[in-house]
């Protein structure tokens, strides 16, 4: 057993004050207020678990919460497998890959807010969308993206999934490169096909990055907002209300902190279930 | 041993040089704190946080404070404009901290009252009374300015009015007028959807609180003033008859709307409007700032009279400034609320931001206005009651419940009853929280 | 070796098939890209309209008019130029803390027998679990009562500290697959810890720092919620605040929002492509290659 030299505990303690009075002061503090009833001013009522009971019985936080299991699934599902597509094509150096990869990503370069503009003009009733199923002769399929209740949660999650996946392209990318290539030639000439050849040699040498991959997607498919809230904020009628949004709208719109308080706490445990889970998995059996 | 000990140096070097480093930083990039006020003298500088960001209004208040600091009554203004959405989310924070921004713009309602009622807004009862810059402005106004307890918290300094409004060269390109009964309006809606136009625009998409616009003016219609802020107050519920009656004539005119009205949000409707496309809008005045070209062609009527019984009403939300009760320089507070509430600046504001707003002073000559705030001011002056919008006299909790139910009747006006049920289900959660 | 005749043959087959038919690859990588690229385009075209062009033909229809009116509502109505000196100061120094920080804190837990030292690492990450707009309010009252509220420093302070977690995380698992030999060999010669991470750990984990660096970059630049908790007076807001700010409540000026957008996103941009290339060498989880 190596003593821990002391500036090696300086070295950890320094970044772990600094995050314990910046990022758990305030979250214990709003784990605190979840259990009050606030408005922002005056003293905080403590109520209990009052505000979570509610929330079970409140059919907008149980919409909420339906869709963004469908998002967790659909967005991280859909931008991993794309961003690791795209990572797997433009692997190789060749002449353009450069542009192409830059290109993938810029979205991520773009603020928000002109992304949820451009992709609501896309989703218009004269916008590019529907005429492109014009002209491909799917006129019937035309209908007004963002405004039905059936179709707008999908509509943006289409968007969001583009945007990320210059991110999950850029971190595979960047795995790709650890993975020996000798190896899954000598399992080409052995005769293994490209499927094979994939799951069987590439993929376990990229655990390290599945492991950061799958932590990213599920803290930003809990946290998703900024481009629901420029697209839709939430409606028509609640239909693409996520966890995050409605949050903000009860903390924020209608100020009722404690309430959105209540649902931070519930992303934060559902983020730690499957976070800490699969790490914690993952790290044993590294070690 | 030698090599721990110059480990512990090391540490406590680097450590202090990162400190170090920190405080440096910290030097340099602190400028000096806001206000930056003389304790105690209460005619120091003071920060104005300005949550009008809408350009011409915004460059407008600019030129105003301007000229307020090239000779100023009381201390200096340092103006911050944070846009609207975050400076709600931040205005607790504001009023709360321990060096609030002196002057804030928002409206009169349940929000200041209630910051008002924890102390939080400085009594502003010295400039209504006496040769104070409003003791001449009206008795409505006085009543939306104060608190539970009698004191004005609140300076009004412009409003704004709903109606509905159309471009004239395009209703005589259709050849149809201005109607005066609610039967008129609605043959005018037929006769124009027969002729391949859509006859009322509307924006639900990012901008769902639309569609309370119509709802507030049909129940100022069917059932006055007076029941829509009860209603409102959550003394009535919303399924009751009478919502339940407005709701039917809000259903005469679901047809009429643009059916694209789901996808665009409120400014992006103003354009099949200019196109021609749509024929009439209800929306506030604020509308004449997306109108740049052939400014003279907008005009509006009021929504026509359903009920002759009922006192005549109409819709104008009031903006103005309330002052942090913490301020250390009330009286550089008060020089400056003189000020933006005087005669003169209201004017200059008006026709600076060149947006269709009215003057509260009722010293304002409104001969420099255009037709179109003259038409307004004499709407409002006619009026017997004036309202200010949902969420104004409501709360915004309770506008979102409506944002919902409305939106969703847009959708499937047959379901009315049971959207009806459940807005009131929602509304009482907001009431009883 | 026999392995490696034949992995230099595939290698050269494989070689020979893409270069016969690089078209191939454009065709289906230009239109994929053309997906990517076409809200700048977009943006672009919004920038140089009038206003009143958008009114009269929607946001959405192909440009009726050319105008720089755009650009000069941004420069003029708001403090623009502040703003970008603002953004640059609160990113260049984040990201150096940040990350100086981070590597401090993965050096420690990745090669130390610190007791829990998974379960400070979970801890930490989980500083990044949690929805930033909750922590909004506590956070400004934690600046207003520490003084340094409405300050660049403590925008600096909080946007540090909400990075750790995740940065921390990353870096660990770089710092875990350098080799045991070389710290030995390291501490054979007589260096001691500072020695050891200057000269070992730094330019080992370089390349995963470069592309951090470019990450974070991007992330605190278009920070928009943290500047708008921790600040208040105008003249002190990075760029993506200061252009929130020139939207309206009511209209807004789609033309002046497109404009600052593009203005905004520029560095950013510049950033990306100089640091392109060590992105994506730089995030290998199976290191020293």
């Amino acid at each position: 057993m190596r003593r821990v030299p002391p500036l090696i505990w300086a070295f950890l303690l320094v970044p772990l004050a600094m995050e314990l009075a910046f990022v758990f002061w305030p979250a214990i503090n709003s784990f605190y207020i979840s259990l009050t009833k606030w408005n922002g001013v005056g003293a905080p009522e403590y109520v209990g678990l009052k505000n979570f009971q509610n929330l079970a019985a409140d059919p907008i936080f149980i919409q909420a919460l339906v869709n963004n299991v469908y998002w967790v699934i659909g967005f991280g599902g859909a931008s991993v497998v794309i961003g690791m597509l795209l990572a797997l094509a433009l692997n190789k150096p060749r002449r353009g890959v450069g542009f192409y990869r830059s290109a993938i990503y810029l979205p991520m370069v773009f603020s928000l807010t002109v992304t949820g503009l451009f992709w609501r003009l896309l989703y218009a009733p004269s916008g590019s969308v529907n005429g492109l199923l014009g002209l491909l002769g799917l006129g019937d399929w035309q209908k007004q993206w963002l405004a039905d209740p059936s179709t707008a949660l999908t509509a943006v999650l289409v968007a969001a999934v583009w945007r990320q996946c210059g991110y999950i392209m850029v971190l595979y990318l960047a795995g790709l490169k650890g993975v020996d290539p000798t190896l899954e030639e000598a399992a080409a000439v052995d005769g293994a096909s490209r499927w094979q050849r994939f799951w069987r040699i590439v993929m376990p040498q990229l655990r390290g990055v599945n492991a950061v991959v799958f932590a990213v997607t599920v803290i930003d498919s809990l946290r998703t907002f900024d481009i629901v809230w420029a697209m839709t904020q939430g409606g028509p009628y609640n239909s693409t209300q996520l966890l995050s949004t409605y949050m903000y709208q009860t903390a924020f719109t209608t100020v009722n902190l404690g309430y959105g308080s209540a649902i931070a706490v519930v992303i934060f445990l559902l983020a730690i279930v499957f976070i800490i889970g699969y790490l914690a998995r993952a790290s044993k059996t590294e070690d | 041993m030698a090599t721990k000990t110059e480990l512990t140096r090391r540490t406590f070097l680097s450590g202090a040089v990162a400190l170090g480093g920190v405080a440096a930083l910290a030097g340099c990039v602190t400028s000096g704190s806001s206000g930056g006020s003389t304790k105690g003298s209460g005619t120091g500088a003071i920060v104005f946080q300005n949550s009008e960001s809408d350009p011409d209004p915004k460059a407008a208040l600019t030129a105003l404070v301007k000229e307020y600091n090239a000779n100023p009554v009381g201390g200096k203004i340092t103006m911050n404009t944070v846009a609207t959405e975050q400076f709600r989310a931040q205005l607790s924070t504001y009023l709360t901290s321990s060096n609030p921004p002196d002057v804030l713009s928002w409206y009169a309602g349940s929000v200041a009252r209630d910051y008002a009622s924890k102390g939080l807004l400085l009594d502003l009862s010295e400039l209504w009374e006496g040769k104070g810059v409003a003791s001449k402005f009206s008795t409505a106004l006085k009543q939306l300015s104060s608190d539970d307890k009698g004191r004005q918290i609140f300076m009004p300094t412009d409003y704004y009015w709903w109606g509905v409004f159309y471009f004239k060269s395009n209703f005589k390109k259709w050849g149809v007028e201005v109607p005066t009964t609610w039967d008129e309006f609605i043959s005018l809606c037929d006769k124009l959807k027969g002729q391949g136009i859509n006859p009322l625009a509307q924006g639900l998409s990012t901008t769902p609180w639309m569609a309370s616009g119509w709802f507030d003016i049909l129940d100022l219609r069917v059932n006055g003033a007076q029941f829509h802020r009860e209603l409102l107050a959550g003394k009535h519920s919303f399924d009751s008859p009478e919502v339940k009656k407005v709701m039917k004539y809000y259903a005469q005119l679901v047809p009429y709307f643009d059916p694209n009205m789901g996808s665009y949000a409120w400014q992006d409707a103003v354009t099949p409007l200019v196109q021609g496309k749509d024929a009439m809008y209800l929306a506030g005045a604020f509308i004449s700032e997306n109108v740049t070209q052939n400014a003279d062609d907008l005009d509006f009527f009021s929504v026509p009279v359903i009920d002759k019984s009922i006192p005549s009403a109409e819709e104008a939300p009031t903006d103005g400034y309330f002052a942090s009760a913490h301020s250390k320089n009330k009286q550089s507070v008060m020089d400056f609320l003189t000020y933006m509430a005087s005669p003169k600046q209201q004017e200059e504001f008006i026709q600076k931001s060149k947006s269709s707003n009215l003057p509260t002073s009722p010293d304002v000559s409104t001969s420099n206005f255009s037709p179109l705030v003259q038409k307004g001011l004499k709407l409002l002056n006619e009026t017997k009651e004036i309202t200010q919008f949902f969420n104004r006299d409501s709360s915004d909790a309770l506008q979102t419940t409506a944002d919902t139910a409305l939106v969703k009747f847009l959708a499937t006006p047959k379901d009315v009853d049971q959207i009806l049920a459940d807005w009131q289900t929602a509304a009482k959660k907001v009431w009883n929280s | 070796m026999t392995t490696t005749d034949l992995s230099h043959s595939a290698a050269a087959r494989s070689e020979k098939t893409h270069k016969r038919h690089p078209w191939v690859f454009h065709a289906y990588m230009a239109p994929i890209s053309l997906i990517w690229i076409a809200p700048m385009v977009f943006v672009v075209f919004v920038a140089f309209r009038s206003f009143a062009d958008i009114t009269q033909n929607g946001l959405g229809a192909l440009p009726h008019s050319f105008s720089w009116d755009g650009f000069a509502t941004v420069f003029t109505g708001g403090l623009v130029s502040q703003a970008l000196v603002n953004s640059a100061i609160v990113t260049v120094f984040t990201v150096f803390f940040s990350l100086l920080l981070s590597s401090w804190a993965a050096f420690a837990l990745s090669r130390y027998e610190i007791p829990f030292r998974r379960v400070i690492l979970l801890i930490m990450l989980a500083g990044n679990l949690l929805p930033a707009q909750i922590l909004l309010i506590p956070v400004a009252r934690i600046t207003d009562s520490l003084g340094i509220a409405d300050t660049l420093f403590a925008l600096i302070l909080v946007q540090v500290a909400f990075g750790l977690g995740f940065y921390t995380f990353v870096l660990h698992g770089f710092m875990r697959s350098i080799p045991a030999e070389i710290f030995e060999a390291a501490r054979v010669d007589g260096a001691g810890e500072l020695r050891v991470y200057l000269t070992v750990v730094l330019p080992l984990t370089r390349p995963s720092l470069a592309a951090l660096a470019a990450l974070a970059t991007t992330w605190v630049w278009n920070d928009l919620l943290w500047a708008l908790t921790v600040l208040r007076t105008e003249s002190k807001f990075p760029i993506n605040a200061e252009l929130l700010n020139i939207q309206g409540g009511y209209v807004s000026q789609w033309n002046v929002v497109a404009s600052g957008a593009l203005i905004a996103a520029i560095p950013t941009a510049i950033v990306f492509f100089v640091f392109q290339k060590q992105f994506v060498s730089g995030l290998t989880l199976g290191a020293g290659k």
